[in-house]
């Protein structure tokens, strides 16, 4: 016994020391890019060891090396990986290759994996940090994705400051359940909720014609801080999602953000001053006695003339502000071999366009990674948040007091500016005074954001043929969101028996999300040729969020707290939530040619009507690399791969629908409890998606030229939908799977470097991306949703045909469907979208652009029914619509209504410069070789071309909702800005 | 080779160390509604407090779409007009305007039919409540408050029957997944009957006091007959069975000489998520509103005070090329309760019975009752059936205005074709249609 262990002990010294005992040589060099820039940062690691540092600024580096070792493998991001044999040389030159098609790049692809982009067996779309704000600097992150990858559309709901944007992939992936993606950053589920702020009891634009709520919130998304990302990772669809389960079918985005690096602390100071105003004007209607009569009679003309026919430039008033915007930003980072650390902190204050609207946000990130032992690793991240968004009073309404309804519905001959005192007049003509309204109401969200997340990667065993760890990984997302609206009593609509003498509306959301998650990691390399990667975990999530709104109306003169209120309502809402699933996956790489993966998830979660039920969610993908063959003889072509890849993945039922409510119900001074009209399904499974993906690399010229080509067939199954019942069984609607829906698509991406000189550098990523979305199954008849029914254009669920085909009545020579009388007169669904990227640098200068166009998809745009059933549509007059050249614009719309819905669905494509930027970096000699100063003068969206009239065609009344997108009701415009950027480096 | 160890023994521990995390985190429990109860829960093990929310949320419900239940029946019967600028359905479809006909999926049809279900389904689940609660309630007390929520589906079912009529309704409705079929005429009536009768088994001579309150009619099983009995002669009347209907009588609470409004109401308060009387509106209303077809007042016996639940309008109101002089001004105010059934009713039911069991004498007397109630003389008419029929019809038609009888009436005394036609082409239906959904 003693024996044995004196044995164990002296092995163990000898294995612990054995590194020692080898000898070791010095070697150190120097890393640049093909134009002998030096590369900072850049990774040295002793080939197959765990050995590696890190390229100072001037890109030296120096590293032992075992005696028994002979090459290094060095890699940065943006460069091929390279693998040289050091031999008998010291000091080594060493000239990195850009990687074009970044086929290096190492892309995260699950919860503890990442794979190399050759060896990728899906089109996982990755941005990173330099895509994402190396040209212009960003209001919110979610603004920053535009155009950036394939097969997304994104679209804006509005201009409104702080964000506010739907992120559909690849299509279709439900009608009523979650659309978007799901957001991990860092390993943590970053909730993205949107949250009304209850304008809805001013603007009851719910109720009427449309039940969907309006208020036009922003997502929550919008909280992180662009400037922190290192690098993004888009999972599109199941076959490269599946990985995450029930909460992946509208895709998965995986955000990691920045981390220090061994070497010298690296300070970054930047500022960016920006000036932002609305991207497109419209005019207004000019005015004379005839035509004020012709609009507005007897009345119109007397306030016409008591005005002495003076008309106002109310676009100018309400959207011309020229909004400041400041962004101020440090950044410091550096660390040692056992500490490196990232801090972050991010000011910005932007002004919107509308005067009183504003976004201001304050972010502190700090990411610590620390080598506790030899064994273990361990990684923090912690980011607070704070920000304040002043939205405005936008949208669609029913009491004509949103600043976007008042407007169109107010010529602009009637002077609503306050008198000396600051006495505002009544609206003669319409329910409310915008300017006034702009003036005195508050629609604000504020939030205080914790996000924090630790991992430990525990190495159990090691050796040149196995390597066994651990990872474990905790984190918490948790916030609060209070939402301020303050329609005061003295405004319009709110005195004089006008509306409820004044509101408070005041909500309160908390919302703690957590997850946890341990897995194993088995890497065996059985030959030099051949290994097999294992993974296998577990993972919990709980989602808590409880949304109290309080709504006080009568409220005593100028007061605003809620108990100086006549009469207050409270509403609350809460989303409690169990996920605990587990996962295996083997990955099987036969030197580099063939790479393999077959995973399996299972899921369980409260969100099903069976809690404890366990769902499975497979995945399998093949990628061939040709090119690695050894008879491949074609010398022009360096990458040839082949992939396919299948999976499945889940999507819950909207929050509830497994319950059937037993709802409030006063009665005789004591409250009683009556059967809801819903029926929740106790039986209520996931929507079920199962993606095909298959697709090719190509690589030419030793990969100065790459194209990838992507083809993917996505089945939604099971989608649910709140479906009529018979209502003797005491419900009216209940929750079911009732059908499918396919999306085919293709997406391209092609990049290549044309120039690439001493001086002169051209780089170009040119995208293109299609899909086409059908409903192939309907058990329950064909019917229309989404907008405000079919006289003006409406959404139609109908088998056979698109689920975004935009339908309405139709005149007879439309030929409307006889059964029906709908005609289709559109699709929400663009044609096709192309994004490109081109980088131009000579010597220091850089000019960076980014293009977009989508071509195709419509819009309903109700803005323009408004503003002509008001008369104030700047074109009314105008005669350019009317083929026998009769009536006026306005004037032959309007007669199409009730006739047709034509005229109000739109043709939304458009061509847009989204981001331009030019970037000078100033010689280093002129600050003594200490510090890097950059100047930079960048765009957005400064460039538009669109025949779609209205702001923008990039708009949604409805926010983000799988469904129903696509929709103008008088938004708040969108903007276009230029900013001036200076950035120190030392 | 190389080899670098942490140590076996970690790596050994680590397993289970996993297996048991794993194990710990892989049961998920249901997470109940947090937002509201649950049906599912309450039927479990519901305490008195829930089973009372239960009984308040179900009399509040029966008030739901009454204002519906009742444009459908009066303005089919031609007891008013509902003038709506909002909807010209109430006065073309529901009068059979030109080639207007009823719709079997707009909200005249489908909303009262939806509502009164949903009373159902409450009862329902406050049955199952009642069934499986661990409170401290006796034997007793859970038969009659299970015969409570029965009497109260009989009622619900009948309001349905009222307007399917021919068309039948659908009685057991206790899964909504597998829904009873849908009974002809006949047999729809006769289970609402059996449906009362299976209650008052439980109700009848039990002393036991409700574990709730009720608002209907009392608070014991024994009380609560009376009310239960009231409704079974009503239905017997509907079915022609005059002697279940004599039956019915002497056990509820009619009393030929009693209050002509003692009975069971709905109640309507301001209370915030309380319900207003949706048949009141102000008088010389215009756009929505509720004029009396002009027959009833042109038709009226001299002297007759039930022509108080009209009133003379400052200006005549015209819509859809229909006019009237009044308003329906049955409701005083918008709290006024709504009755379910009440002893004037009942007088005139024992009248129908005492018709058609040709004891004249004894209906003439219970119709002198209501006349001299209504300040006219007494009947002075012949002592025939045909006669007293008449006279019994006419009676139900002042006594019981508005409140949903002089269709149903017309309509067992095979009398539609009697009902006033206000424009050519008008149509009088004899059922609603069964709603698409169906």
């Amino acid at each position: 016994m003693r024996n044995s262990i004196i044995r164990f002990l002296l092995l163990m010294q000898g294995l612990v020391l054995s590194p020692l005992l080898f000898a070791q040589t010095t070697v150190s060099g120097k890393v640049t890019d093909a134009n002998s820039n030096p590369i900072s940062g850049a990774s040295v690691v002793v080939t197959s060891t765990a050995t590696g540092t890190v390229t100072d600024a001037e890109g030296k580096f120096s590293i032992q090396v075992p005696a028994n070792r002979k090459q290094l493998t060095i890699s940065f991001a943006g460069f091929q990986t390279q693998t040289i044999t050091i031999g008998n040389q010291t000091d080594l030159q060493i000239k990195m290759q850009e990687d074009v098609g970044k086929l290096d790049e190492v892309v995260v692809t699950g919860w503890a994996s990442s794979v190399k982009r050759t060896n990728l067996a899906n089109a996982v779309a990755s941005v990173s940090a330099r895509d994402l704000t190396g040209t212009v600097v960003q209001p919110t992150i979610d603004a920053a994705l535009y155009g950036k990858f394939t097969g997304a559309n994104i679209s804006a709901n509005s201009g409104a400051p702080g964000g506010g944007i739907s992120v559909k992939l690849r299509g279709i992936t439900s009608l009523v359940a979650n659309s978007q993606p799901l957001f991990i950053v860092d390993g943590v589920f970053y909730d993205n909720s949107a949250i009304p702020a209850g304008l809805n009891s001013v603007s009851k634009a719910a109720g009427q014609g449309s039940n969907s709520n309006q208020d036009n919130p922003s997502n929550r998304i919008a909280d992180i801080d662009p400037e922190d990302i290192d690098r993004i990772e888009i999972l599109k669809g199941a076959s490269a999602a599946a990985i995450y389960g029930s909460r992946a079918a509208a895709g998965v985005v995986i955000i990691t953000t920045k981390r220090g690096k061994s070497g010298k602390t690296k300070v970054e100071l930047s500022h960016t001053i920006g000036l932002q105003m609305q991207l497109r004007k419209l005019g207004q209607r000019s005015w004379d006695a005839t035509k004020v009569q012709a609009a507005y009679g007897a009345t119109g003309v007397s306030i016409y003339n008591a005005n002495g026919g003076r008309e106002f430039n109310y676009e100018d008033e309400l959207y011309g502000n020229k909004g400041l915007m400041n962004t101020t930003r440090v950044a410091i980072s550096g660390g040692n071999d056992k500490t490196s650390y990232y801090a972050g902190i991010t000011r910005k204050d932007d002004e919107g366009i509308v005067k009183g609207t504003g976004y201001q946000k304050t972010s502190v990130r700090m990411n610590l990674d620390q080598k506790v032992s030899r064994f273990l690793d361990i990684g923090l991240n912690s980011n607070y948040v704070e920000s304040q968004a002043d939205r405005g009073f936008f949208n669609n309404d029913n009491t004509s007091t949103t600043l976007g309804i008042s407007f169109v519905s107010t010529p602009s001959w009637v002077n609503l500016y306050p008198d000396a005192n600051g006495n505002f007049p009544n609206n003669p003509l319409a329910p409310s005074n915008f300017i006034q309204t702009r003036d005195l109401i508050t629609n604000r969200e504020k939030i205080n954001r914790f996000l924090l997340g630790a991992s430990g990667t525990l190495k159990i065993f090691s050796n040149d043929m196995h390597d066994v760890k651990v990872v474990l990984r905790g984190g918490l997302d948790y916030y609060t969101l209070n939402t301020i609206a303050i329609f005061p009593r003295e405004l319009q609509f709110q005195k004089d028996g006008n509306g409820t003498n004044g509101a408070s509306i005041y909500g309160t959301t908390i919302a703690r999300n957590s997850n946890y998650n341990a897995f194993l990691l088995y890497n065996l390399n059985l030959t030099d040729k051949m290994s097999f990667r294992t993974q296998a975990g577990f993972t919990g999530e709980n989602v808590e969020l409880d949304n109290v709104l309080n709504t006080a109306t009568q409220l005593i003169g100028t007061q605003t707290n809620l108990s100086q209120a006549g009469s207050i309502q409270v509403d609350e809402a809460r989303t409690k939530q169990k996920d605990r699933g587990f996962f295996v996956q083997e990955e099987f790489n036969f030197n580099d040619i063939i790479i393999a993966t077959a995973g399996l998830r299972g899921d369980k979660s409260s969100r099903n009507g069976d809690a404890d039920k366990m769902y499975y969610y497979p995945k399998a993908s093949a990628a061939f690399n040709i090119h690695q063959l050894g008879s491949w003889s074609l010398a022009q072509i360096s990458q040839l791969k082949l992939r396919v890849a299948y999976g499945q993945s889940g999507n819950f039922a909207p929050f509830g629908a497994i319950y059937s409510p037993l709802v409030r119900a006063g009665f005789n001074g004591s409250t009683g409890s009556l059967i809801g009209t819903t029926r929740g399904n106790e039986f209520l499974g996931p929507e079920r998606q199962k993606e095909l993906e298959a697709g090719f690399d190509l690589g030419i010229l030793r990969n100065k030229l790459t194209l990838e080509f992507t083809y993917y067939n996505k089945q939604v199954e099971d989608i649910l939908l709140n479906v009529v019942v018979p209502t003797s069984s005491g419900f009216s609607t209940a929750w079911k799977n009732v059908g499918t829906i396919e999306n085919k698509g293709i997406e391209i991406g092609l990049n290549a470097i044309p120039v690439n000189s001493a001086s002169w550098k051209w780089t170009t990523r040119t995208n293109f991306w299609k899909n086409n979305a059908k409903v192939t199954k309907l058990l329950v008849p064909a019917f229309n949703t989404g907008a405000f029914g079919a006289t003006l254009g409406t959404y139609r669920i109908e088998e056979g045909k698109s689920p975004t085909q935009l339908v309405g009545i139709g005149s007879p020579d439309q030929k409307p469907d006889p059964a029906t009388g709908l005609v289709v007169f559109g699709n929400a669904e663009p044609d096709f979208q192309m994004s490109f990227t081109n980088t131009v640098n000579w010597k220091k200068l850089e000019l960076s652009v980014l293009m977009h166009w989508k071509q195709g998809g419509e819009n309903i745009n109700l803005s323009t029914l408004l503003s002509d059933i008001f008369g104030t549509s700047p074109d009314f007059d105008k005669k350019s619509l009317d083929p026998t050249g009769q009536k006026g614009n306005g004037d032959f719309r309007l007669a199409a209504l009730g006739t047709t819905a034509k005229p109000w669905i739109e043709d939304a494509s458009y061509f847009r410069v989204r981001e331009i930027g030019l970037n000078y970096t100033l010689p280093k000699s002129l600050f003594k070789n200490i510090a890097t100063v950059k100047l930079g003068f960048s765009g957005r969206n400064l460039i538009n071309v669109f025949d779609y009239f209205s702001y923008d065609p990039e708009v949604s009344n409805f926010g983000a909702n799988a469904i129903s997108s696509n929709v103008e009701v008088t938004p708040f415009p969108s903007s276009k800005s230029v900013h001036f950027n200076i950035s120190v480096t030392f | 080779m190389k080899l670098q160890y942490i140590s076996s023994v970690k790596f050994k521990l680590m397993l289970p160390l996993m297996v048991l995390l794993w194990m710990a985190s892989c049961k998920v429990e249901p997470i109940l509604d947090p937002n509201n109860p649950s049906a599912g829960g309450i039927t479990q093990n519901a305490s008195l407090g829930e089973i009372q929310n239960l009984v308040d949320g179900t009399e509040s419900g029966m008030r739901d779409n009454l204002g519906n239940y009742f444009d459908g029946v009066c303005v089919i019967g031609r007891e008013y007009y509902r003038y709506s600028t909002s909807d010209p359905r109430f006065t073309s479809d529901l009068l059979g305007k030109g080639t207007a006909v009823l719709d079997n999926n707009t909200f005249y049809t489908t909303n009262p039919f939806a509502a009164r279900y949903r009373v159902i389904k409450n009862t329902n689940i406050l049955i199952e409540a009642l069934q499986n609660t661990k409170a401290a309630i006796t034997d007793a007390q859970r038969k009659a408050s299970i015969a409570y929520a029965k009497t109260i589906q009989a009622y619900q079912l009948l309001l349905v029957f009222n307007q399917q009529y021919n068309n039948g309704i659908r009685v057991d409705v206790k899964d909504p997944d597998n829904l009873g079929p849908f009974l002809n005429k006949d047999q729809s009536v006769d289970a609402i009957l059996a449906l009362l009768n299976e209650a008052n088994t439980d109700l009848k001579g039990s002393a036991a006091a409700f574990p709730f309150k009720s608002t209907l009619f009392g608070n014991d099983a024994n009380t609560f007959s009376k009310f239960n009995r009231a409704l079974a002669a009503r239905v017997a009347v509907y079915k022609k069975d005059w002697t279940t209907a004599a039956t019915a009588l002497n056990e509820s609470f009619l009393d030929l000489n009693g209050d002509l409004n003692a009975g069971s109401y709905h109640l309507f308060s301001i209370t915030g998520g309380d319900q207003l009387n949706p048949m009141f509106f102000p008088l010389n209303a215009s756009g929505e509103t509720r004029v009396v077809q002009p027959s009833f007042i042109t038709n009226a016996e001299a002297g007759d005070n039930r022509l108080s639940k009209v009133s003379l309008r400052t200006s005549a109101a015209f819509q859809d090329g229909l006019t009237s002089n009044y308003d329906f001004y049955l409701y005083k105010t918008n709290v006024d309760r709504i009755p379910i059934i009440r002893n004037e009713e009942l007088i005139l039911i024992y009248a129908e019975t005492k018709i058609q069991q040709n004891q004249l004498t004894d209906a003439r007397t219970a119709i002198n009752r209501i006349r001299n109630a209504a300040g006219l003389g007494n009947y002075g008419g012949v002592l025939t059936q045909a006669a007293l029929i008449d006279e019994m019809l006419k009676q139900r038609r002042y006594s019981l205005f508005g409140e949903g009888h002089r269709w149903i009436d017309m309509r067992r005394y095979d009398r539609l074709a009697q009902l006033p036609i206000d424009r050519a082409g008008d149509d009088v239906w004899a059922e609603f249609p069964r709603p698409a959904n169906e």
